[in-house]
């Protein structure tokens, strides 16, 4: 093994660099219309007449579509968990609109201009009806509900407990409630979503290029919506301009493939910022109510909660931000008992979705500053308080109360390392300086879990039944007849570097160097091996992809070294693959190159070993072995390895102004065996100003009637290079014993513990002014109200 | 609709098309003159993805109308990247990992192009604050000061 684990510079760059990738806007199908949707102003309003006649007539219009088409020509899309009562959901609104953004009528023309301009031309009249924006109220009994059918807001409540809470609440010396908040915020991938869609009346066959990060489930999605079967179906993804969980609605592939149909042309449809930022999807905010059961010595014995998921208009990936919290809700520590109330909540606003460590910074934020106010309670060191509670080495692996396996990983050395390479102590003293002096300095800490890979048959848990199970990809490893090789994966990377990475690994088993490896970009079902669970999505990558694509190059390796055995009249086990060839171990010379092996294979098959077939190309799919169906006591691993993170920051919160400066920001984590350094070290920064962003910018604020506040990038701030400091990053490698080359996850870490590290510092620094960070994100305005109010802090 | 004729250059060829008042520069780049080089991140003047060199200077090209650029230079990524191989921020852009999904870095190659330009050994604050208009969602940022900063240095001395 030479190149695993190597800062090998990334294969795509020298295309994404120059301006040759091919994002989807940049993919040009002759004769294709551009699409645009007209959407609802109302957030939450019936329908009451759709006129479009007037729309059709604009010079250049090709097709229009309306929630009426939808029902005439497709099936409704299924979410991605079962909600108790069906509740048809089509591509268009029917009838009602559950969120301002909702898409209710569609415009195939020439261009996206002229789109646009027939929007302005259909006529919608909408009866308003109450829009229900907080989740507490939207649960409550007499609330407006956005499907009469099911009777309630409420998607899913239930409480799940582990050990003896009562008791240990009972044995407790102290308890500590306290309600948190987190905000609506996302990752806003600088490429938009969107999608091309083909249709071929002679094969009724789809093409679909997208940039949808989920293709396995979004083809099964499809098929059924329009009603063909898988085969007739296919999706290429070409580069990915980010995705963060964020790329995915099914419902635009619809709008465009019925379009298409209609039109005869292929269609493409774009989101513009504005429909990015307002529709497409937001991470969960919620309501945590966290009851945390101590002894005096800092012991947490055990943990309540009750967490409200804020659904949105959320129909296309419902209740797992609950799901999701549940194996690792007691987060790095040695917490016995856990009892877990659950309220998943339509409202009408955007739906809520997967974004960057979906629910674990919620989960984060409430357990990382529940422990900050515990410390404060006890006056112990908050440091100190975190390693009295961790999970140790020695206890590896070890099963939380719900079920997770943490599988590796040294918790208290990694909050050790941080501690040492912030200069903890130092930093205390600077604080004491500054406070001296009048300024507001102050230092957070906040330590993780960082888990990968989800197991389906958690949905169990929710729907009493199982689906579909398990965390796998499935990969594709070709020697071609020049003896070139190519690989391919069912996974489509979004700026992880995946072309590089597989590279790497296939060049480790084959003898080769990356450059040798040509990976395909993307993904193509009609060429990339799949499964349904394939995407790019959960972190999984080194989970179950790496997997995959070992199996499938130590598969082509094998049948190389018995070709090689066969030609040379030697044992396989006395050969091995190198500089590109297949030679005798200790006889310098006696090799055949790969190129040769692979003539033999392809052309000249009359020189294969007998009974070999021929070819040199293998497909292999691996499943994590860690995914089990749910266990008894309704515990369950939901997701499957662990990866953990320690963050220290320090701030400086200017008294005039209410802006936090974040000074200085120490991520120490560790994934496991890195693949490769450059790129992992690449996602702990970009993972982590993206959790500095949700502490401190960004919010996607609703006002009463559900109209969206912060809807461009003029007030949905960003986090630009001015706004963060340098990302100091160190490491510690404990390999999973669970993963093919003991990688853990890696690119949802930094987004995790930020938000509540930098939220610790914060209340830190204004610890003189008796205030308490229980929300998201601290705006100067806030901090500006705290300091000249402290009574009214909240 | 009314059509305007504009003639400009871009990436040193001369260009005459008749186009839509209504069309941006951005537009005219990507639809007319198929440069997807550069990419389009908001269409309202903040993210910066779409940042090109008109006459030198970097702009918006998603706040500019191709008719209000008659006669001027542009400059893409295309026209930054040399034949022979990657330009020097280009080279260490990749060695340093500034990139990840790859959709800002046109418009971070230009707005670098212009500083260099101008500050030939650019300390990090100036660096920060010379791409502060620039978004990326995936690096933070700290590689993509590193590799405009081993860009600097290279091309001081060649």
């Amino acid at each position: 093994m030479t190149w695993v684990g190597a800062p090998v510079p990334r294969k795509e760059d020298v295309r994404l660099t120059t301006g040759r990738g091919l994002y989807l806007d940049d993919v040009a199908r002759p004769g294709a219309l551009h699409a645009a949707m007209l959407r609802s102003p109302h957030a939450h309003a019936r329908i009451v007449a759709l006129e479009t006649a007037e729309a059709a007539r604009l010079p250049g219009v090709h097709a229009v579509l309306t929630g009426a088409d939808a029902v005439a020509a497709s099936r409704p899309i299924r979410p991605l968990i079962p909600t108790p009562v069906p509740l048809p959901d089509w591509c268009l609104a029917v009838d009602r609109v559950r969120f301002a953004g909702e898409p209710v009528a569609a415009v195939a023309a020439v261009d996206r201009a002229t789109a646009e301009d027939a929007l302005e031309r259909i006529r919608v009249e909408y009866e308003p009806l109450p829009a229900v924006v907080d989740p507490e109220a939207a649960l409550a009994p007499g609330s407006p509900l956005l499907y009469p059918e099911l009777g309630t807001n409420v998607l899913w409540h239930d409480i799940l407990a582990y050990g003896d809470v009562a008791g240990a609440f009972a044995r407790a010396d102290g308890v500590l409630r306290e309600r948190f908040e987190i905000q609506r915020y996302a990752s806003t991938p600088l490429e938009t979503f969107g999608a091309i869609a083909e249709y071929d009346t002679g094969l009724d066959a789809y093409t679909f290029w997208t940039n949808d990060q989920r293709p396995g489930l979004t083809l099964a999605i499809l098929a059924e919506s329009l009603a063909v079967p898988q085969s007739q179906l296919r999706l290429i993804t070409p580069d990915i301009g980010g995705a963060f969980g964020n790329k995915r609605r099914p419902a635009y592939l619809l709008v465009c493939a019925l379009l298409a149909r209609r039109s005869g042309c292929p269609v493409k449809y774009l989101e513009d910022r504005l429909e990015n930022l307002g529709a497409l999807m937001h991470a969960c905010n919620g309501v945590m109510d966290v009851e945390l059961a101590y002894r005096t010595d800092g012991t947490v014995l055990a943990l309540r909660v009750r967490d409200v998921a804020d659904e949105g208009k959320n129909l296309v990936s419902p209740m797992q931000h609950n799901l999701i919290k549940l194996g690792n809700i007691v987060n790095g520590y040695r917490i016995g008992a856990v009892s877990y109330e659950a309220y998943s909540v339509l409202t009408t606003k955007c739906p809520s979705g997967a974004n960057r460590g979906i629910g674990k910074p919620f989960m984060c934020f409430a357990v990382e500053r529940a422990m900050a106010l515990l410390a404060r309670r006890l006056q112990l060191d908050p440091a100190e308080l975190r390693l009295r509670n961790y999970v140790r080495a020695d206890e590896m692996p070890y099963t939380t109360p719900p079920g997770a396996q943490y599988d590796s990983g040294d918790y208290p050395a990694t909050l050790r390392r941080a501690l040492e390479r912030f200069d903890y102590r130092g930093a205390r003293e600077t604080q004491a300086r500054a406070r001296a002096e009048g300024r507001l300095l102050g230092i957070g800490i906040a330590t993780s879990v960082e888990p990968a890979g989800t197991n389906l048959a958690s949905y169990e848990l929710i729907t009493g039944r199982r689906a579909a199970s398990g965390s796998a990809e499935a990969a594709m490893v070709r020697v071609e007849p020049d003896g070139g090789v190519r690989a391919a994966l069912g996974d489509p990377a979004s700026g992880q570097g995946y072309e590089t990475v597989v590279a790497q690994i296939v060049a480790d088993e084959l003898g080769l160097t990356p450059a040798d490896v040509h990976v395909e970009r993307g993904f193509d079902s009609s060429t990339t091996p799949w499964l349904y669970l394939s995407g790019n999505y959960s972190n999984k990558f080194s989970v179950t992809d790496v997997g995959a694509v070992l199996g499938a190059a130590r598969a082509v390796r094998d049948k190389l070294l018995r070709i090689a055995a066969h030609r040379l009249e030697v044992a396989v086990e006395d050969l091995e693959l190198a500089d590109a060839e297949a030679r005798v171990r200790g006889a310098p010379g006696r090799g055949l190159p790969i190129r040769e092996l692979a003539r033999t294979a392809y052309a000249d098959v009359l020189g294969l070993p007998p009974g070999e077939p021929p070819g040199l190309e293998a497909r292999h799919a691996h499943q994590n072995p860690l995914a089990k169906p749910v266990g008894a006591g309704r515990t369950v691993r939901s997701q499957l390895v662990f990866s953990n993170a320690a963050h220290c920051c320090l701030v400086e919160v200017d008294r005039r102004t209410g802006q936090v400066r974040l000074l200085k920001h120490v991520v120490v984590h560790d994934c496991g065996r890195e693949l490769n350094p450059l790129i992992v070290e690449g996602m702990v920064h970009g993972s982590t100003v993206h959790g500095i962003g949700a502490a401190l910018l960004e919010e996607f604020r609703y006002d009463a009637t559900g109209q969206l506040l912060t809807a461009t990038f003029m007030d949905y701030l960003k986090p630009t290079a001015l706004d963060v400091p340098d990302i100091e990053v160190d490491r510690l490698e404990h390999p999973s014993p669970f993963t093919p080359l003991g990688a853990k996850g890696v690119g949802e870490g930094g987004s995790i513990p930020a938000p509540a590290a930098v939220a610790n510092a914060v209340e830190d620094a204004l610890a003189a002014h008796g205030v308490t960070v229980r929300s998201l994100p601290i705006t100067p305005e806030r901090v500006w109200r705290w300091l000249g109010a402290p009574k009214e802090a909240r | 609709m009314n059509d305007v004729l504009v003639r400009l250059t871009v990436n040193g060829r001369a260009v005459e098309r008749t186009v839509p008042a209504r069309r941006s520069l951005a537009d005219l780049l990507r639809e007319d003159l198929r440069l997807t080089g550069t990419h389009v991140g908001c269409e309202h003047g903040v993210c910066g993805a779409c940042t090109v060199l008109v006459d030198g200077r970097t702009a918006r090209s998603c706040l500019l109308f191709a008719g209000q650029l008659d006669g001027a230079q542009i400059t893409t990524v295309e026209g930054l990247t040399p034949a022979d191989g990657p330009s020097a921020l280009q080279a260490a852009f990749r060695e340093c990992h500034a990139l990840q999904c790859g959709f800002c870095t046109a418009g971070l190659l230009a707005t670098a192009h212009e500083l260099l330009a101008e500050t030939a050994a650019p300390t990090r604050e100036e660096i920060r604050e010379a791409i502060a208009g620039n978004l990326c969602m995936c690096t933070g940022y700290v590689n993509i000061v590193r590799a405009i900063e081993l860009a600097a240095g290279r091309m001081r001395r060649p």
